[in-house]
C-alpha cells in the first residue's frame, strides 16, 4: 500500500513540476507552451556533445552535481528566455490560437535541431548514478531517485509558494496573472515579469530534464511529448492558470495512472491511459472550469 | 530564347528518362528506397552499408550474372507518403530489386509500389510477420528474423540453460514487434515442461516511470528465474534501469533490439542481462567470418556496427544475388520462385528459408548474448526446436 502511494507520488512529481511550467506562462500571457516539453528534451541534450555515433559523448553530464544540477536549471531556463526574446515577445497581441500555434512551430524548431545535431537515435547516459539504488523507507522499498524526486518536488513548491506570496516579483507575477492589462497600468513592468514567468518555466524544465534523465538513463528527441501531454491536461483540469490547480491536478493525474496499473486486470492494463483519460473527461464534465478556479480567467458579465 | 530553352528542356527530360530503360540491359539495378534523413535513418542506414558491402563483392568478383550491380536511392524522409513516391522513383529508375525501410509502417509504402509494379521488394530489417506476404504481397520478402523466434529462443534457452521455470512478462504494448517478441514467448512457454508464468504486465515506452509494475513484480512470494522484457529503444534501458534500481537482480531476456553497447553506460555494471543476435558486433563470434564483416564494415563506414540490425542488409542482398544466379533472370516471379526453393541456406548470419507461405524467417541460429558487469559477450548460440507456426504469427 505505501509502495503504491510512492510510486503514485513519484510519477505526480514530475507531472506537477511539468504542469507548473505550463500554467506559470500560461498565467501571464494565456500561452499555453507547447514547446516545453522541447525544452526537456533540449536540457537533457545540452549534457552530450554533439555526434550522430549511437554512443553519446557525454560532456557537461560529467560535473559533479553541485555543478551540474545548477546547470542545467540554467540552460533551461536560459533557453526558455531566448523562446520568448525571440518568438513570443512579437506575438503579444496575437491571439491565444496564434501564439499556441506559434510554440507548436517553435518546439518543432528545438526538436529538429536536436535531430540535427545527434540524430534520432536515443543517447544513452548515465546522469546522478548514485541515485539507482534502493532504500527502504517504512517498509517500502524504492530507488533513492524516486525519494529525492518526491522530496524536491516538494521543497521547489514550496520555495515557489514563498517566492510568489512574499516577493516584490511575485507579487508583480500574481497581479500580471489576475489581470494583465490592470497591473501593467499601476506599474508592473511587462516585459520583465514575463521574462521571469519564463526563466522560472524553464528551470522547471532543467529539473524534470534532470529527474528524467537519471531515472531513464535516456536522451531521446521525443521524450518531452509524453510529459508535456500529461502536464497541459494537469493544467487544463487544474484550472488554467491556477498554480496551485496545476499541481493539484499533477499529482491527482499520477495517482490514477499508478492506481490504474495496479487495480486494472492484465488484459486490460494496455488500455491504462484510456482510463485515466476517462477520468479526465469526467472531471471537465462536472467541473469545465476545472478543479481550482483563477480568479483571472473567470468569465465576467 | 525562352521556348528554345524549353524545348532544349523537354529533350533533356526525354532523353534522361529513356536511359534507364537503356541501361537496363547491360547492368541490374538495385533501387534503395530509404530513409536518408529523418528519425528512420540511424535504423536504415547501417543496414543499408552492409547490403553495399556485399553488392561491392559481387561487383569485384565480376558481377551478377556477367552484369555489374549499379544502385539508385530515393529519400523517403521518414515519411509514409515520401516513402511511396520514393519506391515510384527507384522503379521508375528500373529498379530490378526494390530495397525498403527497416520498419513494416515506413517501408509498406514503398513495398507496396514495388508489389503493383510487379518488382521483388525486401524489408532491410523488419521483423513483423506483415514485412511480406501477409502485409504485402507474394513478391515481398524481410532480410531479417521474425520477432517471435527472438521471443521463443530466449525462453527456450533460458529454460535449458539457465534452468528458469518461473518466468515473468513484462511486455511494452508500444509496437507490434515487441508484441511480436511475446507471441513467441507465449507459444515457447507451454511447451517446456514444469516452466510457468508466475505474472505478467504491461506499459508503454513512453512512461516515465514503471514503478508500479516494478512493485507488482517485487510483491511476488519469490523473484522469478527469468524476466521476459519485451520491448525495445528508447524505453527498454529506461525499463532496464528502473528494474536494476529497484534491487531486482533475476536475469533480463530481451529481444534484438537491445544489441550493442552503445546503451550499457545508462545502467552502470550491468548483469544477467540476455539478448540474441544473428551475429556478434564485439569482435568475438564462432564464425571468423562475422569478425571480417566487422572490420570490412569498419573500413566503409569508419566504426564497427552499433548493433545486429547491419546484418540483414548483407544477408538481404546475398541471398537475392543466389536466387537470380539460379534464376539466369532478374525476372521477378523468376527470382521469387528460386528464393521460395532456399531451405535452410547458410548464410554468414545463419541459415535462411523462404517459402510460399511466408518470406521471412520463422526459425534461425541465434547467438546468445549475455552482459555481466557492464560486458556484453556471445556465451552460446540457440536454435529453437520447432520454427515458431503461422497460428501462432498471426495471432
Amino acid at each position: 500500500m505505501l509502495q503504491i502511494v510512492f510510486d503514485a507520488l513519484t510519477l505526480g512529481s514530475l507531472y506537477a513540476l511539468g504542469a507548473l511550467g505550463i500554467a506559470l506562462i500560461f498565467g501571464v500571457m494565456r500561452l499555453v507552451n507547447f514547446a516545453h516539453g522541447d525544452v526537456i528534451a533540449f536540457c537533457v541534450f545540452a549534457l552530450l556533445w554533439p555526434s550522430v555515433d549511437a554512443v553519446a559523448i557525454v560532456f557537461a553530464g560529467n560535473l559533479p552535481w553541485y555543478l551540474l544540477i545548477p546547470f542545467v536549471v540554467l540552460v533551461g531556463a536560459g533557453l526558455s528566455v531566448l523562446c520568448e526574446i525571440v518568438v513570443f515577445r512579437r506575438f503579444r497581441d496575437a491571439s491565444p490560437a496564434t501564439m499556441m500555434i506559434a510554440s507548436f512551430a517553435l518546439g518543432f524548431v528545438i526538436r529538429y535541431f536536436l535531430l540535427m545535431l545527434f540524430t534520432s537515435r536515443p543517447k544513452s547516459i548515465s546522469l546522478l548514478p548514485a541515485l539507482s539504488q534502493p532504500v527502504e523507507i517504512f517498509g517500502a522499498r524504492l530507488p533513492l531517485l524516486q525519494l529525492i524526486t518526491i522530496v524536491t518536488t516538494l521543497l521547489v513548491l514550496a520555495g515557489l509558494t514563498i517566492f510568489l506570496r512574499r516577493t516584490r516579483f511575485g507579487l508583480e507575477m500574481r497581479a500580471a496573472a489576475e489581470n494583465f492589462a490592470m497591473a501593467r497600468m499601476l506599474g508592473v513592468r511587462a516585459n520583465r515579469v514575463i521574462m521571469l514567468a519564463f526563466a522560472l518555466s524553464g528551470a522547471l524544465a532543467g529539473a524534470i530534464a534532470l529527474i528524467f534523465g537519471s531515472q531513464t538513463g535516456t536522451a531521446d528527441i521525443q521524450m518531452g511529448a509524453a510529459i508535456m501531454l500529461m502536464a497541459f491536461i494537469a493544467t487544463v483540469i487544474g484550472g488554467l492558470g491556477s498554480l496551485g490547480g496545476a499541481v493539484l491536478a499533477g499529482f491527482l493525474l499520477g495517482a490514477a495512472s499508478v492506481v490504474m496499473q495496479v487495480v486494472l486486470p492484465v488484459d486490460a492494463r494496455p488500455f491504462r491511459d484510456a482510463f485515466v483519460y476517462g477520468a479526465v473527461i469526467l472531471v471537465l464534465l462536472f467541473r469545465p472550469q476545472g478543479l481550482l478556479v483563477a480568479r483571472g480567467t473567470k468569465e465576467r458579465v | 530564347m525562352a521556348y528554345k530553352t524549353r524545348l532544349l528542356a523537354t529533350a533533356l527530360i526525354a532523353v534522361s528518362s529513356a536511359f534507364p530503360a537503356l541501361a537496363d540491359d547491360d547492368k541490374i539495378i538495385v533501387g534503395f528506397a530509404t530513409a536518408e534523413s529523418g528519425f528512420m535513418e540511424a535504423y536504415d542506414k547501417p543496414a543499408q552499408d552492409a547490403a553495399m558491402i556485399r553488392i561491392d563483392e559481387i561487383n569485384a568478383a565480376g558481377g551478377l550474372l556477367g552484369k555489374q550491380i549499379e544502385v539508385i536511392k530515393a529519400d523517403t524522409k521518414t515519411d509514409r507518403a515520401e516513402g511511396a513516391k520514393a519506391g515510384l522513383t527507384v522503379i521508375d529508375g528500373g529498379a530490378d530489386l526494390v530495397v525498403v525501410s527497416c520498419d513494416y509502417d515506413f517501408g509498406s509504402p514503398a513495398a507496396l509500389a514495388a508489389e503493383d509494379a510487379g518488382k521483388i521488394s525486401f524489408f532491410l530489417c523488419a521483423e513483423s510477420v506483415k514485412a511480406g506476404i501477409q502485409g504485402v504481397g507474394p513478391h515481398s520478402f524481410s532480410a531479417s528474423v521474425l520477432a517471435a523466434v527472438q521471443g521463443a529462443t530466449m525462453a527456450e534457452w533460458a529454460y535449458n540453460k539457465k534452468g528458469a521455470r518461473n518466468f515473468y512478462r513484462l511486455l511494452d504494448t508500444w509496437t507490434e514487434y515487441n508484441k511480436g517478441i511475446c507471441d513467441g514467448f507465449d507459444w515457447m512457454l507451454p511447451k517446456l515442461k514444469d516452466a510457468k508464468l508466475v505474472g505478467q504486465d504491461t506499459f508503454k515506452n513512453e512512461d516515465a516511470s514503471i514503478a508500479a509494475q516494478i512493485s507488482r513484480i517485487k510483491a511476488l512470494p519469490q523473484e522469478p528465474d527469468a524476466i521476459m522484457l519485451c520491448t525495445m529503444m528508447p524505453g527498454a534501458v529506461s525499463a532496464v534501469k528502473q528494474i536494476r534500481a529497484a534491487g531486482i537482480n533475476a536475469p533480463i531476456l530481451n529481444g534484438s533490439s537491445m544489441d550493442g553497447s552503445y546503451w550499457l553506460s545508462a545502467v552502470p555494471d550491468l548483469t544477467n542481462f540476455y539478448v540474441p543476435v544473428q551475429g556478434s558486433i564485439y569482435g568475438d563470434d564462432p564464425n571468423p567470418d562475422v569478425s571480417k564483416f566487422n572490420a570490412a564494415y569498419k573500413a566503409k563506414t569508419g566504426s564497427d556496427p552499433s548493433s545486429q540490425y547491419a546484418y540483414p542488409g548483407y544477408v538481404m542482398i546475398d541471398v537475392w544475388a543466389k536466387a537470380v544466379e539460379r534464376a539466369g533472370t532478374t525476372d521477378a516471379d523468376a527470382v521469387v520462385a528460386e528464393l521460395e526453393k532456399m531451405k535452410n541456406e547458410p548464410t554468414i548470419f545463419g541459415p535462411r528459408t523462404f517459402s510460399a507461405e511466408l518470406h521471412h524467417q520463422n526459425t534461425t541460429k541465434y547467438e546468445i548474448i549475455e552482459v555481466k558487469d557492464g560486458k556484453p559477450g556471445v556465451v552460446d548460440s540457440w536454435t529453437i526446436s520447432e520454427p515458431v507456426p503461422l497460428e501462432a504469427l498471426l495471432k
